[in-house]
Parts: C-alpha cells; structure tokens; sequence
C-alpha cells in the first residue's frame, strides 16, 4: 500500500555522522542520495547547543586546531556544506521500520504518511541518547518531577529561556556531564555536584580544566552501591545508602554514559549486543546484514560531533566499495 | 462537568447550591467504576479524587491482569466477584475500548515438590468455577512455552487468565460516567467531613470547600483509614504491601506467549513474567510491608530489583540478557482484617466504606460495583432508577487505540498531518495523537495523564527525545506556560518558580 522510492543510497540521520556520510558520497560522485532525518531541522545533538553570549562552547573542532564552538555554529557549517550537495533531504521523517533483507526502510512524515524507500546500501547514523535511570542499574528511588536529561536541559535552557533547577545533581561524570555542569552554571543556578559511581571522574582532567571558566563543580565518587532519587513531587535531593548521607537538590541531571539508538537494528533482525546495544559491525561498518553500515555514535561509546562526521565520511567510502562491488 | 481547582468555576458557591445523591471518595479503578455503573440512573453523582487525573494511585502501578479467579480462597466474595467480572471483561473491553487480549496463564513446576502441589492448584482452580484449567505434562509445558527452564517438570494452563490496559481503564469508566452527566472534581483531598450524622453531610476539601450529599462512598484505597476516621468508621487496619516491578524492552515479548506463574509459597505468590498489552514484559511484583505513615512509599529499591530480575529469570532464564528499561513499583491496599472489607452505614447512615481491595480490583471493579450499588440500594436507600439516556459505551471515534496506531495508515495522516508527526520515538507516538487526548473528556493536563494516555515518554528512552516536546505541546495547546506544566499537579511543576532576582535561563 506504501509508495516506494527507490535510491542508491539511503541515510537515515542528519547528526554530523549522516551529514558527513552525504557530503563524501556527493563529492565522489554518487547520485540518487536520500537523507532522512525525524526532526525538522538538521545537525543532531550539536543544533541543541545554541550559540549564546558569553555562553558554554562545548564542540572541539580538532580539525582546525582545537577550537571550541557552539553546537549550533557546528550544525550551521554542516548545513552549509549539505545546501552544496543534491542529496535529497527528508525532515520530520520517522524511520520506523527496516527489512535488512529486502534493503527497505518505511518512513512516516506529515506530507506523504507512509512511504518505503529502497536503495543499494543503508547507512544508520541515528545517534546515541543518555542512560536511563534503570539502565545505569545504581539509581533507584522515587521518580519524581526535575529529573533530567541533558537533552531537557538544552531544550530547557536554550530552547525556552527556563532555569530547570537552582541546586543541581549531576549523575555521571563525562565530559557531557561537566559541560552540563557549565551551562547549569552560566544560566543561573550554583555549581553542581558531581555523582558518580566511580572513584574518579570520567572526563578528562584537560576537559575538566576548560570547563572550570564557568563553574568549579564538585565531584563526589561514590562507591555505594545504591543511590536514591528523593522527592515525592519534584526531586529533593538523592540518597547516597551505604554513607546513609542525603545531598539535597532540586533538581537531577542524568548526564552522559552514551547509548545507541540501535532500535531499528534490533527490529530488523541486525546483530546487535545486549545489553549495550551496539550494533555489531565487521570491516568497515557492515552491520550483520551486506548493504547495511553505521557510522557514527550508534556505533556506541563517546565521540565527539567531529569524529562522527569524518566517521561518516570514511563509511560513506566503504558504502562506494560495496555500490561497485555489487553493480 | 469536570473541574479543576484552577478553573473558572467557582466551586464552593456552586457546590453550596444542592446536595449529590452520592458522592465518590476516590478516583481509582474501583470509585472510576463505580461511576459508570451509576450514570446508568438518574442519579447526581460526584466522583473526586486529590489527584489531578483519575487512576492516579494503586490503580497505575499493578500486574494489569484480569485475574480468572483461579487461585482465590473459594466461597470469598473476592472469588465471586472475581469469577464473575472475569467473564465479563471480553464484553467490557470491546465496549468501553480497553486494549485487552486473552493471552492465558501457565503455573510453572520445577521441582518435585512443586509437581505435586499442581494438582491442588488444579482443585482449587475448579472449585472456584474456573474449569477450563488443564494440567501439563513437562513436553507440553515446553512446547506451548519453548522458552521455559529446560528441567520444567510440568505445569498447569489457565486459558482465559487476561491481560488489559489499566490505565485506560479508570479513564474510559470516568469518560462514559462523564458523559452521562456525572460530576468530576480533581485536586479534592478530602480533610474533614461535617454533619455525618445528618441526612445531608459535607465533605471539607483541604481547600475549603463544603460539597454537600446523602451519601458518601469510601472507595479511597490507602487513603481510606484515614477518611474512615474522619466520620468514625469501623475498626480496620491498613498495612501497605509495596510490590516492584522491572519492565523489559519489547524485543523479549515475543519470547513467551502466556503469563507464567510460580507456584505460590506460604509466604508469598512469588515472581511472575507478565507480558503487557503494550508489548513489553514485566517482571514482579514484591511484596513488602509498610506502615500507613510510609503510604507515599512507591520507590524502587536496588536489592529488591534484583532479587526479581533471579526470581523471574526461574521462569524464563533468558530474561537475564534482556534490556530491562525502566522500573516501578504500586502499593496494594491490604487489610488485616480481611480483603473485601466492606461495610455499609458505617458509623452513620449513608456512608460506606470500601477497602482491603487488595490485589484484585482492576479485575473485579465491574462485579464490584454492581454489588455496591446494591448495597447502597438496599442498606442506604438509595433510589434507582434508570437512566434511558446513558450510554454505557465509548465512542469508536475516541481514538484508534493502540492496536491501530495512526503511523499504520498513511491515507490517516495525509487527512491529518499531525498524525505524521512523531514526538515520542520510540513508541511512535505523534502530535497529533497528544492533542487528541488533551481534547478528550477529562481535559489531562499533566506529563504523567498523557503518558498514561498515549504511552509517550514510557518507552525506553524514558523521555529523553519526547518529554519536553510534550510539555511543550500541552502549553502550545491549552495556553499554559511553559514552566507551569506539571508531573501530577501543582507542586510538581517542571521547573521551579522563577526568584525575584529572576536573571534565569540566560546560559
Ligand atoms: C545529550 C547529549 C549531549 C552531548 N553533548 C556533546 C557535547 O557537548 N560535545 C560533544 O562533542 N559531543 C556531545 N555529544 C555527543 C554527540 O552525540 C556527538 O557530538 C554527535 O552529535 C554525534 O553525531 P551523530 O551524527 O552520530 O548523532 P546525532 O547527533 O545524535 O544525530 C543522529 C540523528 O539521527 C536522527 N535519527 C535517529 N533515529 C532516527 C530515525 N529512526 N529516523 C529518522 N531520523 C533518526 C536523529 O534525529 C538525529 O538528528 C552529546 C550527546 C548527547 C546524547
Ligand atoms: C503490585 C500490585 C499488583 C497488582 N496486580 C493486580 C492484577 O494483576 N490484577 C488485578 O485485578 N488487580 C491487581 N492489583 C490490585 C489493584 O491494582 C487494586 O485492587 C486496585 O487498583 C484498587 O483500586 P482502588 O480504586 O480501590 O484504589 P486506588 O487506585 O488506590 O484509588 C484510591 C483513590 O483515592 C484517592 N484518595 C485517597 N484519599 C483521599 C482523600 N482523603 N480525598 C480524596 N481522594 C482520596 C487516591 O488519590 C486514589 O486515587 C495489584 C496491586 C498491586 C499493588
């Protein structure tokens, strides 16, 4: 009942690892290249990050020195790069189905309802979201309002001008987390606590040193076994059981501790490894299935926005090999 | 109508004006239900609730099975109830438009021990009129479950065991009561209760107003010890039994078909695999005791999370591998003096008390209400008379249900592009969808009533893609702002309210 169209490639995600994936297959010359991003703009995670006076940068770009930016001057310069291109971009569109065997995605969007596009090969570049509660398997407790994610922070803070919390938890200690702790800091509240189970913080000792221009957080390493969110209505602080010691809040942040957004893999029968969720990939980022790769950080683990587009540019090289291996 | 504290309606003049025939303490399943077998009379019914959407309390956190009565204690009236509403649910569900499948039941035996103990389970199981169970041998157990532990030395199949949505179950009773003409006040913590003696009593809401009625109906769950001595109720006790739950992802649904079951011990049923009519499994419950000042007590606790995940994983051993994205936990109303502990004219005439509705009131709440309403009829006089204008049924129209999402019929969202657009990713959920609910009867306003509604921000990102698209939504839609959207209510708002220094949100 679906139209079908029919590409020779197809990317599903327009994060830095899609776009980058686009740009090389344009510059060497393959036509017929459909992109398919679910929100209404393009950039990913990095577009979250509005550019702000006096603002956090939390983007290196290596490739140019090691300068910071703003995410959204990042997800702007890949827009530029991608208006350059005649990849065919498709927003507001949900990929919400894959058959690996038939190379065919069904995508739904508000102009066309359902349709099913097809091509020789399929790059997933869906990205990564933040460990649940549940999934970082030591956080229980209440589950009240104010316990955040960074995204809800950036779509707080930067999307809406709201200050989400005045007495900030963090729970995780990556380099998303300081960052988090940073923008917390420039909008408004007091520097935040650092929790997390382990002894040292996660993020290195060079990036902590950056974000230290905004805020001086404090990190508390617990190696408790359990740690409690408090709060009957909205958070009020957590439980740290074995010192039995409350650090009150109001409001938590899970930060960081990346998992792939690999759910379309797993429905499409892809190999994919529970419980992390990462796709299995051989040589060059064939997913389990010929014609299916990844790039990016549904790869799993932290990458920064930079790694992901040169990452996508050095798959869409592989998907080149394939196209004129299978043709 | 339905009202809010924060509406336009001036509650305490309107309220003064004429007294309910009965008023309904409770929006859980059970008050829920009781409405809608009451709208079928021409009666003026309010049903309230402190909370700010109907099933709130008990009524969301539970194994959402709709119990054949198998295993009940035989001749109870939680058997009878039971038994009967089980034969019902088909009907009710079709009517009412609950997602509900008949996925059956399967008792696992793994030990010797365990073997012998089936054929009482069996004897009970038809002594309570549930004759369509049927003993197992260990290959048929494994063949009608290949994904049961190896050594599974028999087990016992209770076909017609169920499962539903019980979440749209308190809300579609509520919609129907609703739309027969039954009153519906949220935000109403009962505090005090003036001229209990008298034909017409008030209800004192915490906010001070006086609702007027003949009758009082204690369907208050936890909250019912308390309500009860505020017009000198019986004696009873209530002690909170606290039961945990893990949810897996979907992708282990397909691994089993049936619920599977322990075989209960002296101390406890034990840990079941329940696969919900969303498409997950769940594993759980617990059961652990509080006292009533700890009522409140719904959190996850690290040890008791684990010893589920080693409990279940004797039902199903593949469990352990399984994503399990998120956890919950509901507290069961148990009466020491016994389940089903109902007492008519209690202290006064015209008051009922409705408690110990322990571990079986989604099932039973249609039989439930019906014998209440009996009994308001014969021991409160209460008048019945029908109603020829109530319907009894939801419209087809509502919503397509889960079981047809719109994003399965293109032709759908081309009518209605915002049937196209997805918020919640991972349950596909759109836009459109949300709106429909924050239009339907019960005007939800809360984070919490459209997840409940429509499943965004339940799946397993737990809201990290959808909630504040959500919020966003609700504010866009019902012209609340941003930062005044709530969790459950006020007091649980997404963000605090700004101080007067208010140099906020600049970063
Ligand atoms: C909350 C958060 C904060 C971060 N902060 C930083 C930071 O400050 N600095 C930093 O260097 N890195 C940060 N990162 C790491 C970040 O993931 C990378 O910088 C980079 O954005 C990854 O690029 P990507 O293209 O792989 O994924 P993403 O940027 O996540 O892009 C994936 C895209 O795919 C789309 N998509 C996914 N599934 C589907 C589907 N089914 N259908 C259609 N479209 C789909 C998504 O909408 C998204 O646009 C952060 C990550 C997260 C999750
Ligand atoms: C772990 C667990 C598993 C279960 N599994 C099942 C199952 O599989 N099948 C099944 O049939 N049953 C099951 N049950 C039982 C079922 O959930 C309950 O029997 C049912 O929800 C009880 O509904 P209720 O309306 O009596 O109570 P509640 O849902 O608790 O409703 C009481 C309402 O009264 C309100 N209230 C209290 N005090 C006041 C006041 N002073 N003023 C105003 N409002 C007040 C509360 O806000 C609440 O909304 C389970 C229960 C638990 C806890």
């Amino acid at each position: 009942m679906n139209s079908t169209k029919h590409f020779s490639v197809v990317i599903i995600g327009a994060g830095p690892a899609g776009i980058g994936a686009a740009i090389a297959l344009y510059k060497r010359g393959v036509k017929s290249v459909a992109l398919v991003e679910r929100s209404d703009k393009i950039g990913g995670i990095p577009s979250l990050y509005k550019k702000k006076k006096g603002g956090v940068r939390t983007f290196i770009r290596w490739s140019r020195g090691g300068i910071p930016f703003f995410g959204e001057d990042y997800a702007h310069w890949l827009g530029e790069q991608l208006s350059k291109t005649d990849v065919q971009l498709w927003l507001q569109s949900q990929v919400i189905e894959i058959e690996a065997k038939e190379n065919r995605i069904t995508l739904v969007n508000p102009d066309e309802g359902r349709v099913s596009l097809t091509a020789a090969a399929i790059i997933m570049a869906c990205g990564s979201r933040e460990e649940t509660a549940s999934e970082r398997g030591w956080l229980t407790g209440a589950r009240p309002m104010r316990v955040f994610f960074t995204k809800q922070l950036l779509q707080l803070i930067d999307g809406n001008g709201l200050l989400p919390m005045r007495n900030p938890v963090i729970i995780g200690s990556d380099l998303i987390a300081y960052a988090a702790a940073a923008k917390l800091k420039v909008a408004g509240a007091a520097d935040a606590i650092i929790v997390d189970n382990r002894r040292r913080p996660k993020c290195s000792y060079f990036e902590r040193l950056y974000f230290r221009r905004w805020s001086q957080p404090n990190f508390r390493g617990v190696a408790a076994k359990s740690v409690e969110v408090v709060g009957s209505k909205t958070a009020s602080g957590i439980r740290l059981s074995r010192e039995d010691e409350l650090i009150p809040c109001d409001g938590i942040v899970l930060c960081g501790e990346l998992i792939p957004n690999s759910e379309l893999a797993l429905q499409g029968n892809l190999k994919v490894e529970l419980p992390s969720r990462k796709p299995v990939v051989g040589r060059d980022s064939q997913l389990s299935e010929p014609g299916w790769f990844a790039a990016g950080n549904i790869l799993g683990g932290f990458h920064g926005a930079e790694w992901c587009y040169f990452n996508g540019r050095r798959v869409a090289r592989a998907v080149i090999n394939h196209l004129s291996q299978s043709s | 109508m339905v009202d809010w504290p924060d509406g336009n309606l001036d509650a305490a003049v309107r309220f003064d004006e004429d007294p309910y025939d009965v008023i309904i303490v409770g929006a859980g399943v059970v008050g829920c239900a009781l409405a809608y077998k009451l709208s079928q009379y021409r009666l003026r019914v309010l049903l309230l609730d402190k909370n700010y959407d109907v099933g709130e309390a008990t009524s969301k956190g539970n194994s959402a099975i709709v119990h054949t009565g198998f295993d009940a204690a035989p001749g109870t009236l939680e058997s009878q109830l039971v038994t009967q509403a089980s034969r019902q649910w088909p009907e009710l569900a079709e009517k009412l438009k609950i997602p509900f499948e008949k996925c059956g039941a399967m008792v696992l035996a793994i030990t010797d021990e365990q073997n012998k103990q089936l054929d009482t389970i069996h004897a009970k199981a038809v002594s309570n009129g549930v004759d369509d169970v049927r003993l197992l041998s260990a290959a048929q157990t494994r063949e009608l479950e290949p994904s049961v532990p190896q050594d599974v030395l028999g087990g016992l199949l209770i076909p017609r065991e169920s499962i539903a949505d019980p979440f749209t179950t308190s809300i579609a009773y509520a919609e129907v009561a609703l739309a027969n003409g039954i009153d519906i006040l949220f935000g109403a913590e009962i505090v005090e209760i003036e001229d209990a003696d008298k034909t017409i009593k008030k209800l004192v809401t915490a906010r001070n107003d006086r609702i007027a009625t003949r009758i009082i109906v204690n369907v208050a769950g936890l909250g019912s010890r308390r309500l009860a001595d505020l017009y000198g109720g019986d004696e009873f006790d209530i002690n909170p039994r606290r039961g945990q739950f893990l949810i897996f992802d979907k992708y282990s649904r397909s691994a089993i078909k049936r619920i599977l079951l322990p075989i209960p011990t002296a101390q406890t049923k034990g840990v079941l695999v329940i696969p919900t009519i969303f498409g997950n499994l769940i594993a759980g419950p617990t059961a652990e005791d509080f006292s009533l000042d700890d009522e409140e007590v719904t959190d996850t606790t690290l040890e008791m999370l684990q010893s589920l995940l080693s409990g279940a994983s004797r039902l199903f051993p593949g469990l352990v591998d399984q994503p399990v994205i998120g956890t919950f936990s509901g507290v069961r109303c148990n009466c020491s003096q016994g389940s089903y502990w109902i007492r008519s004219n209690d202290g006064h005439q015209g008051i009922v008390t409705v408690t110990g509705i322990r571990s079986t009131g989604f099932t039973s709440s249609p039989t439930l209400a019906e014998y209440l309403i009996k009994e308001l009829h014969e021991k409160c006089g209460l008048n019945l008379e029908k109603n020829p204008n109530a319907v009894d049924s939801r419209p087809e129209s509502n919503w397509p249900g889960w079981w047809q999402r719109p994003f399965a019929n293109g032709e759908l969202v081309k009518q209605n592009p915002d049937l196209g657009k997805i918020i919640c990713y991972c349950e596909n959920i759109s836009r459109g969808e949300i709106i429909q609910h924050l239009d339907s009867p019960l005007k939800p306003r809360t984070l919490d009533a459209i997840k409940r509604r429509t499943r965004a921000q339940m799946g397993r990102c737990q809201g990290f893609d959808c909630q504040i698209k959500v919020a966003e939504i609700i504010s866009e839609h019902c012209g609340i702002p941003l930062s005044k959207i709530t969790k459950r209510g006020p007091e649980s708002e997404i963000v605090p309210a700004p101080t007067a220094a208010g140099n906020e949100g600049k970063g």
